[in-house]
């Protein structure tokens, strides 16, 4: 009976899979398994008392699945770990959609919230108070209805500080939430900046005018936790179940309940039959990890996977045009810049600093780096960003103007620089040669050109990362992530530009302008977005004029998928929602 | 064999596993980054940092550290069967390693099985006929499958075999992404499927191993064939062959006196491919992306993650200690001068 049992599941996937218009058939492949599906096919036909929907099925290829479903648990900038939480997990507000680019994505509108799990909100500016009306009729996975205590549950978890990291906590202290003012701050208990009103409502207090209250809300850290489940699963020694979010579920109000979860492997979710916006278009995403970007591109263009990511230039490149298959992308959040050390005893010369700017062989990089999916960064923040200029200082290729300004710093065609010779490295991270290799190759051959004999020193990232964030003592680093998933030009500065003393939250060179760290704050608490967009103009024009960071090119955020595929759209994050989507037959 | 000699040699084995422990806990720390700001990710804030840091008790003296690896102030480690907890995945380590290991163990011994069973035939024929056909093509084809690496086959079969001709699966893993997989028993798909009387997933995780097995064994033939060919020529021409062959003995039982003979030192090629295979075998998991030992253990060092790393050397080096002795115990079994 129970072998009965197993052959006949098996019999039952097959025939299902049968159905599923998504995937390619393999003509002339797998001979054993024809004789085998005819078998399974004619079971099933013969007992199936009637027909049933085909339910759809994606498959999602990424270079690795989640390792973790938690935002407050181990590397949770990690792409491929947010694209797994954030697809089970909802959040409170979250951006309207304003319309679709040229390559046909969906874009949001960085200045209209919309209500998720927040029906309706007041601001109270006397008091600093927000009032949130929480939705009603939202149920999760496992039937529990969203209330009130979900979002207290939720900020108390951050303020608990209980994970490995504090991305949570570290968000809700940007929006100035009552409570987070420091991590140091013994008392870890959500006091009253966080407050249950009634099952429906909450206030949520802050210390001070702050703008970002919302943005943050959109952003991968601040999804509500479905409660019941998360204390079900509260240990002693893990009163908020960091473990289980690691390593089990992530329980939420999301479009997607999780099914199937093999770290290293695959990532299996099934459209959540309760959500409150209506069930997802597609039934089971199916997130497979495929290491080789190569690979990835070959399974998309077999039809057997649906959409892909992280794929290199060329490869993206040589998928436009291809049939059945669609290249879109984006001007995004990604940018390239290089970044030299103000510490250093060679670029805190701002001379030396417009030098490199000038020797730059902008359009070069772009060609080879990016294949045209790129363009020229013209100021310290995307062009993307709400309050961004162009500010009026720029830095194009000029050989000749860079050698002038060696010379006027006191380095006539490159003479004396051999003093430095660790200034003169350009690091970057080994791991990412494939996209960066090309690129520091391009910048070095035409920095040496104008003078300035760069050489290569690619590392391995965590040596990166302990040097730029710890240490700060990189003297010349090219780098293609230091990205804001809050899209807003105050938050950008915050993170890039202001300084470590005054709150600055990456500022991975020792940037230190008194004029940016007192306008900051004004912006952050400007009266109208006239008077914020004149302030940030001013820090922006500042930010260049120091050249606090080399911007190089804004890069394409880009995805390949199945022309059957509809509905993608870019968000801040990065990653692909898949609620987003539906398969056209 | 005496069960003297197998008991000496595991105690010998476990003596070495415990020395290489504190060498590996030393050398791991000695690199030139910090796992932490790997761990907080680039936002973080110095205060987040410091919170990271005492989290994973990376703030604590170097040995209290190691006492904490080792198990011996109080709570549970190495010595008691604990290898921590991956700072990367937030899983146990043992756990980690329990999901990986069986899928590179399957898939390199089923390369070996494979290999052996190709090159001992193709070895004694060339060996019965040396610089005939066989052996003249067996020599080309050690050069040619021996000429490029074996990512490169990888790449090169995927593309010919799945994506041209189109009669290998993609190289999704060890099954098809859209079938339920058998409940984990040992972790080897081959065998659990087989458990769970799943005719579907057994046919469908062999079919997926077809490609990489395939890489392999074209890789590895080469010099397994080699070796017994010269092994078998060696034993051919030895003089108790000759006065075997001057009385007259049957050919079947020359073949098995020659066999006997020329099999020890293929084993022992074998043990020791086997040892190295299984330390790189991330370039063939890379490629058919099958979540392996080696994957794991190469996005532990990426990730700086220690417990991993510390657990996938003393792994590593403790299977490939048992496939050592398994070899010896064969060894012995057909030459038992070997156990004395």
């Amino acid at each position: 009976m129970h072998r009965k049992a197993g052959w006949w599941a098996e019999a039952e996937r097959h025939s299902w899979r049968g159905d599923n218009t998504c995937r390619a058939a393999k003509p002339g492949s797998q001979l054993m398994r024809r004789a085998f599906g005819a078998f399974l096919m004619a079971a099933t036909v013969a007992t199936s008392s009637g027909a049933r929907a085909a339910p759809t099925q994606l498959l999602f290829l990424a270079e690795d699945v989640p390792t973790t479903l938690n935002y407050d648990g181990p590397s949770p900038t990690v792409n491929t770990s947010q694209t797994g939480w954030l697809n089970l997990l909802d959040p409170l507000w979250d951006y309207a959609i304003k319309g679709t680019n040229e390559d046909g994505l969906r874009i949001p509108d960085f200045s209209k919230f919309e209500g998720r799990l927040v029906q309706s909100w007041d601001y109270d500016p006397a008091t600093l108070t927000w009032t949130l009306h929480l939705r009603h009729g939202v149920v999760g996975c496992t039937g529990d209805a969203f209330t009130a205590d979900d979002v207290i549950y939720t900020f108390a978890r951050a303020k608990s500080v209980s994970g490995k990291t504090t991305v949570s906590w570290f968000l809700s202290h940007v929006a100035d939430i009552k409570g987070f003012e420091s991590l140091k701050d013994p008392n870890k208990v959500l006091g009253d900046g966080v407050e249950k009103v009634d099952d429906y409502t909450v206030k949520i207090r802050q210390d001070h005018p702050n703008p970002f209250l919302q943005a943050v809300s959109t952003t991968h850290a601040m999804r509500i936790w479905d409660s019941k489940i998360m204390k079900a699963h509260a240990t002693a020694d893990d009163p908020w179940s960091q473990d289980y979010a690691n390593n089990v579920n992530a329980p939420g109000f999301g479009p997607y309940c999780l099914e199937r979860w093999v770290k290293g492997d695959e990532f299996v979710v099934r459209a959540n039959p309760h959500y409150y916006l209506g069930n997802a278009p597609i039934d089971e995403v199916v997130m497979k990890k495929v290491p080789q970007s190569s690979n990835r591109m070959v399974i998309l263009r077999s039809g057997q996977a649906q959409i892909v990511q992280g794929l290199t230039a060329r490869e993206y490149a040589s998928l436009r045009g291809a049939k059945g298959v669609q290249v879109a992308g984006v001007y995004g959040n990604e940018s390239l810049f290089i970044s030299a050390n103000f510490a250093s005893p060679l670029y805190k010369n701002l001379l030396v600093r417009e030098a490199v700017a000038y020797g730059i062989d902008y359009d070069q990089v772009i060609k080879t780096g990016y294949l045209g999916q790129a363009r020229k960064a013209d100021g310290p923040i995307p062009s993307s960003f709400p309050g961004r200029i162009q500010p009026s200082a720029q830095f194009n290729y000029d050989p000749a103007k860079a050698k002038a300004l060696l010379t006027q710093a006191g380095f006539p065609n490159g003479a004396g620089l051999d003093k430095y010779p660790d200034d003169l490295k350009l690091t970057y991270a080994a791991e990412r040669e494939a996209t960066l290799g090309p690129i520091a190759t391009v910048i070095q051959t035409s920095l040496r050109a104008a003078g300035l004999p760069i050489v290569l020193d690619p590392v391995p990232q965590t040596q990166v990362a302990t040097r730029r964030m710890v240490r700060n003592d990189l003297p010349l680093a090219l780098s293609d992530i230091d990205k804001s998933a809050v899209i807003d030009s105050v938050y950008a500065t915050l993170l890039l530009y202001v300084s470590h003393a005054n709150g600055g939250i990456i500022n991975v060179n020792n940037y230190v302008n008194p004029d940016v760290d007192k306008l900051y704050p004004e912006a952050a608490s400007a009266g109208s977005v006239t008077e914020r967009d004149k302030i940030l103009a001013e820090i922006q024009n500042k930010v260049q004029d120091d050249l606090a960071m080399i911007p190089i090119a804004e890069t394409k955020t880009q995805w390949a998928f199945s022309d059957k595929l509809k509905g993608l759209t870019w968000h801040p994050d990065n990653a692909v929602h898949w609620y987003d989507l539906s398969l056209s037959k | 064999v005496r069960l003297s000699f197998i008991a000496r040699r595991l105690g010998f084995g476990l003596l070495q596993l415990l020395a290489l422990a504190p060498v590996v806990f030393f050398m791991i720390r000695l690199l030139p980054a910090d796992p932490v700001s790997r761990l907080v990710g680039l936002n973080a804030t110095p205060e987040a940092y410091q919170a990271a840091k005492h989290g994973l008790g990376l703030d604590q003296p170097m040995p209290v550290q190691l006492g904490n690896y080792l198990g011996l102030l109080g709570k549970p480690g190495l010595l008691q069967g604990d290898f921590g907890t991956s700072w990367s995945t937030g899983e146990p380590v043992l756990t980690d390693i329990r999901r990986t290991l069986p899928v590179t163990i399957e898939l390199i011994t089923l390369s070996f099985l494979c290999a052996f069973l190709v090159s001992f035939p193709i070895g004694m024929l060339c060996a019965t006929r040396p610089e005939g056909l066989a052996d003249r093509a067996t020599f080309l084809f050690g050069l040619f499958a021996g000429s490029q690496p074996e990512f490169w086959w990888g790449v090169l079969f995927i593309y010919v075999f799945f994506y041209v001709l189109n009669v290998a699966p993609p190289p999704l893993g060890r099954l098809d992404p859209l079938l339920v997989p058998p409940a984990t028993v040992t972790g080897f798909i081959t065998v659990d499927s087989i458990l769970a009387w799943n005719g579907g997933a057994l046919l469908d995780g062999l079919h997926h191993l077809m490609l990489p097995v395939a890489t392999k064994v074209f890789v590895l033939s080469g010099p397994i064939i080699k070796m017994v060919r010269q092994n078998m020529l060696r034993v051919l021409g030895a003089d108790f062959m000759l006065y075997a062959e001057s009385c007259g003995l049957p050919r079947r039982v020359l073949a098995r006196y020659a066999l006997r003979n020329a099999l020890p030192p293929a084993l022992t090629l074998i043990g020791v491919l086997y040892g190295y295979v299984l330390g790189g075998a991330v370039l063939i998991e890379t490629i058919f992306s099958l979540d392996g030992i080696g994957q794991y253990a190469v996005n532990a060092v990426l990730n700086l993650d220690y417990p991993a790393i510390q657990g996938v050397v003393l792994v590593i080096t403790a299977v490939s200690l048992l496939v050592y002795l398994a070899l010896d115990v064969l060894q012995a079994a057909i030459d038992p001068r070997v156990a004395d």
